[in-house]
């Protein structure tokens, strides 16, 4: 029960949140109940490890002959640390709003009940939990989305990233099937081979890496704390998933050229990061990029590889946008962050770059830019000026608001040394040196020679390519050709004549059926 | 007392009295209460047993004699009488919130006596005549008066009148292979002709053109309700020839065969739906995949694939209910329901829309909806018998959900001035938010159905057994 802990104190807190603007619209410790629920849930999350590992469920459902999952969850090596994460995350984003103008008890509430899902999912000891949790966030993201979205273009990609996850789920329901198929039931402590491809598939299709796609072409006016709470738990409950996917289980033909394909994906969106106009306007491609280099270690046969590069999306990533109100002398709280993205040793990413498989090592080399432009792109966003200065504030928001992001690099390094076992480890330093010489130089080069692109859906012939838009226009093309047959189809049977039609389909099917029998 | 008069002849008395009163909510209320009843003493009072109030004492009897045929209500059909008129009285209290009570009620009273009374009818046979008879007077139902009727209702009479004669033909047969039940070539005629009477009654494809000319050209809200009454108990008819008689039962081909025409059905029936541009249409295109869905329930033949069959019931009718109820309210401020004509209701009318699209995504089987737990059974079910059926009904159920988020994306594109306000009635707004907590409850605690499970399968005498 200890697992749900933390999940009840986001709802709880979400739901008296909610009441009071409802009941007493006047009610002026909104903020103080927020924060105090989301310091709760950080402190129910380190009770998880009381008698760690343990797998908690809900009342099975019945028939239990006909339903062989139930909700359960899993408080482990992996799952603790990404609940720990999103936990901070809230924590964060509630803390840090007080110098934002975001006052409303309702986004909060929304903030905490994003989490809660996102805790959930992370912990998801099967595959019926984890698309439950992941169909939940999905819901709330998509009508959190449709209210802030202006224009038809928006809400189209609003429609187009909703559909896209639900091609990822539909991949996790398949993996079950298989395993069914093969008298296996798939839990995520033993997941057979035949599900592994299925279940990374299924995390590219819903990170937008894995066919490369970027249904949001711009960020909408959602707001900062409530955008940044959407977008990386809903990453991060989707990458929690590779780090149960064995090793063996994608050991597969196919997993060099879905490296490669997938390092094409994190270059372009590392390149993009760099160029981005400020850190929220790149925020899709930080997620893009993140994702590649957390799926890159799962195809080298490093599940606990994604965890790291994961968790540094997610605090490091969370630190970043929620760094809004800036001043020189908070710089070196940014650069922390920034470190830990380096993968330098006993740092949280370190454990990233080590490769299960030799022959798949040399894999790493496309991945070192796509991780020195992700680190340049964040030093270069923390350097430019946040929406508001920090010096302007008074001391005690100040105060609240260095607490919030202090808490997301305390648990950045905490989860370094002591994250999940193997976690604090020197890895692979020369890789670590050298993305972090080649961030270097991409940053001076960012800094004196690159211009800011505005609007991060911007992009020429060679972003078209990179960005599979071809690929899509001509998926369009075959649904607009289907839709034209079917129609033609459907016309003629249900025209005058459609009662002789579907006498003689009927007819033809039967000689089929007929001649199948012989 | 018997129990043809409480569970057939008094709704359909009622209703023949409904027809005559005018108020909207009079009639809802009437109808709706009368039916809850019917659904309660169906799950409290067993038949067969005495019961005495104050000084009156009475017996529910199950065989009622009429002109020379029996209707028969055992005990064992309490729990789908229960069904029934439970779903019977969702329909009619959720007419009154959009107006459509004196159209929805009287005739969908005497319609559902009428269909009660084809599964109890003996000689079996008789049903075809019953069902037709409801048929029939479904046209007043679905055709306004001095209206003429469209391409989909003409259809829908006549494809469900082709079905009678071929079944009442089967029976002609099926006394020959009773009294020589070797008669191979009597049987397979036999197989065949109740196989293309069952085609045209369940609207297997491609004999399903009523239903979505049906669902573009009529009242949603009743079509809804036609669409949900006699696929249900045609549904039911068909199991029950597959209970009563053991050739067809135990004809090694039957599994096959149900489970290539349930998974046509429902990639046909989704396919079909994700290139529509019309709402109802989709809504017909729904339910063909819910009888495709049902049907590979039944191809399983197991105690298990019983219950699963059973299972469906209950979340269809809340999301077809559902669904029918948004688009009757998006209907009040729109010409028709092509997309371009709904463009930008969402706006003005998020709960209808939310409704609509939670429905439609129900059906489609998205996780944590009300049809997402039975239809992950069925796949899993299905995968161990036919890999490539269960990625036909999975792709089949991807185009229901393309075709949800398809309408969902014309719903909600509307111009950026345009503001959000809820222009629902409080009834509306009430029945639909219920609507959404059940699709959510039974997607996360399927086994709330259990109680009703438990009973149903006692209908059948060897199926499931």
């Amino acid at each position: 029960m200890l697992i749900l802990l933390p999940t009840l104190f986001l709802l709880i807190t979400a739901l008296a949140l909610l009441l009071l603007r409802l009941g007493k619209p006047q009610f002026r410790y909104g903020w103080l109940t927020a924060a105090s629920g989301t310091i709760l849930t950080v402190a129910g999350v380190f009770l998880w490890r009381i008698g760690f590992p343990y797998e908690y469920g809900l009342p099975a459902w019945q028939p239990a002959t006909i339903f062989h999952y139930s909700p359960a969850w899993l408080a482990d090596g992996f799952s603790w640390p990404y609940a720990l994460a999103l936990a901070g995350l809230s924590a964060a984003v509630i803390w840090t709003s007080i110098v934002r103008a975001e006052s409303d008890p309702l986004t909060w509430a929304a903030s905490l009940l994003v989490t809660a899902f996102g805790l959930l999912a992370v912990s998801a000891a099967n595959p019926l939990t984890l698309v439950l949790a992941w169909t939940a966030i999905d819901l709330v993201e998509l009508v959190a989305m449709l209210r802030s979205t202006q224009n038809p273009d928006q809400t189209e990609g609003v429609m187009v990233a909703f559909a896209a996850r639900l091609l990822g789920t539909a991949l996790v329901l398949w993996a079950a099937i298989r395993s069914a198929a093969g008298g296996v039931r798939m839990d995520f402590a033993s997941i057979p081979p035949e599900a592994g491809l299925y279940l990374l598939l299924a995390v590219g299709l819903r990170l937008g890496i894995l066919p490369l796609h970027l249904p949001y072409q711009q960020e909408t006016n959602i707001r900062r704390g409530f955008g940044t709470i959407l977008r990386l738990v809903s990453a991060a409950s989707s990458l929690a998933l590779l780090t149960r996917i064995p090793s063996r289980a994608i050991d597969t033909p196919l997993t060099p050229y879905l490296l490669v394909l997938t390092a094409l994906g994190g270059l372009y969106a590392g390149w993009m990061w760099l160029r981005a106009s400020d850190e929220l306007t790149g925020r899709p491609f930080w997620l893009l990029g993140m994702a590649a280099l957390a799926l890159s270690a799962s195809l080298r046969a490093n599940p606990a590889g994604s965890a790291a590069w994961g968790l540094t999306l997610s605090t490091g990533g969370g630190f970043l946008f929620l760094y809004s109100a800036r001043q020189r002398g908070s710089l070196w709280l940014a650069l922390l962050s920034g470190l830990g993205l380096s993968a330098l040793p006993f740092l949280l990413a370190a454990s990233g770059w080590p490769s299960g498989s030799t022959a798949l090592a040399v894999f790493i080399l496309p991945y070192l830019p796509i991780q020195a432009l992700l680190m340049a792109g964040f030093v270069r966003h923390a350097l430019h000026p946040g929406e508001v200065s920090l010096e302007s504030q008074p001391g005690w928001a100040r105060g609240l608001y260095l607490f919030g992001l202090l808490l997301l690099i305390a648990i950045q390094i905490l989860l370094g040394l002591w994250g999940w076992e193997g976690a604090a480890v020197v890895g692979v330093w020369w890789a670590a040196l050298a993305s972090l010489g080649m961030a270097a130089g991409l940053l001076v080069l960012g800094l004196r020679f690159l211009s800011r692109t505005a609007p991060a859906g911007s992009g020429g012939r060679w972003a078209d390519i990179l960005r599979l838009n071809w690929l899509y226009r001509f998926l369009w093309g075959l649904f607009r050709l289907a839709e034209r047959l079917g129609r033609a189809l459907t016309g003629a049977i249900e025209g005058e004549g459609g009662i002789l039609w579907s006498l003689l389909l009927l007819v033809l099917l039967l000689s089929l059926f007929a001649g199948g029998g012989r | 007392m018997n129990a043809s008069i409480l569970w057939i002849f008094l709704p359909m008395g009622a209703g023949t009295i409904l027809l005559f009163l005018r108020n909207e909510r009079w009639v809802a209320f009437v109808a709706g209460s009368l039916s809850a009843l019917l659904a309660l003493i169906a799950w409290l009072l067993p038949i067969e047993n005495a019961y005495a109030i104050g000084n009156y004492a009475f017996k529910l009897s199950s065989t009622f004699e009429i002109l020379g045929r029996r209707l028969i209500l055992t005990a064992n059909e309490q729990p789908m009488l229960t069904l029934i008129y439970g779903a019977a009285a969702f329909w009619f209290i959720a007419s009154s919130s959009i107006g459509k009570a004196h159209r929805l009620i009287p005739l969908g009273l005497i319609v559902t006596g009428l269909l009660v009374a084809s599964l109890a009818v003996e000689p079996f046979l008789y049903a075809a005549l019953l069902i037709e008879v409801a048929v029939l007077l479904t046209t007043p139902l679905l055709l306004p008066p001095h209206q003429k009727p469209g391409r989909g209702l003409l259809r829908f009479i006549t494809f469900q009148t082709l079905a009678m004669p071929l079944i009442l033909f089967t029976g002609w047969l099926l006394r020959g292979i009773e009294a020589d039940p070797g008669a191979n070539a009597l049987i397979r005629q036999a197989a065949i002709l109740l196989g293309i009477g069952f085609v045209f009654l369940l609207a297997v494809i491609p004999f399903h053109t009523w239903i979505p000319l049906l669902g573009e050209e009529s009242s949603p809200y009743l079509t809804g309700f036609v669409f949900w009454v006699f696929p249900t108990f045609a549904l039911l008819f068909g199991a029950g020839f597959i209970d009563r008689y053991a050739w067809i039962r135990t004809a090694p081909q039957l599994p096959s065969i149900l489970s290539a025409v349930g998974a046509l059905m429902v990639a046909g029936g989704g396919l079909l739906a994700a290139i529509q541009n019309n709402l109802g249409r989709i809504l017909g295109y729904a339910v063909l995949v819910e009888t495709g869905f049902s049907l590979l329930a039944l191809s399983l033949l197991e105690a298990q694939g019983i219950e699963l069959f059973f299972l469906l019931f209950v979340p269809r009718l809340i999301a077809m209910g559902l669904l029918a109820l948004g688009l009757e309210t998006l209907k009040k401020d729109a010409a028709g329901l092509d997309f371009a004509q709904v463009r930008g209701l969402a706006r003005p009318w998020p709960f209808a829309a939310a409704s609509l699209l939670l429905a439609a995504l129900s059906l489609a089987g998205l996780p944590a909806l009300a049809g997402f737990p039975i239809r992950l059974a069925i796949w899993e079910s299905l995968a161990t018998v036919s890999l490539p059926a269960t990625a036909w009904t999975l792709v089949g159920s991807l185009g229901l959900g393309i075709a949800a988020l398809r309408a969902a994306a014309a719903l909600v594109a509307a111009p950026a001035q345009a503001a959000w306000e809820a222009r629902e009635s409080w009834p509306e707004r009430l029945f639909m938010s219920l609507g959404w907590l059940v699709l959510f409850g039974l997607g996360a605690f399927p086994q709330w159905m259990i109680p009703l499970l438990n009973r149903l399968p006692a209908i059948f005498e060897h199926l499931g057994h």
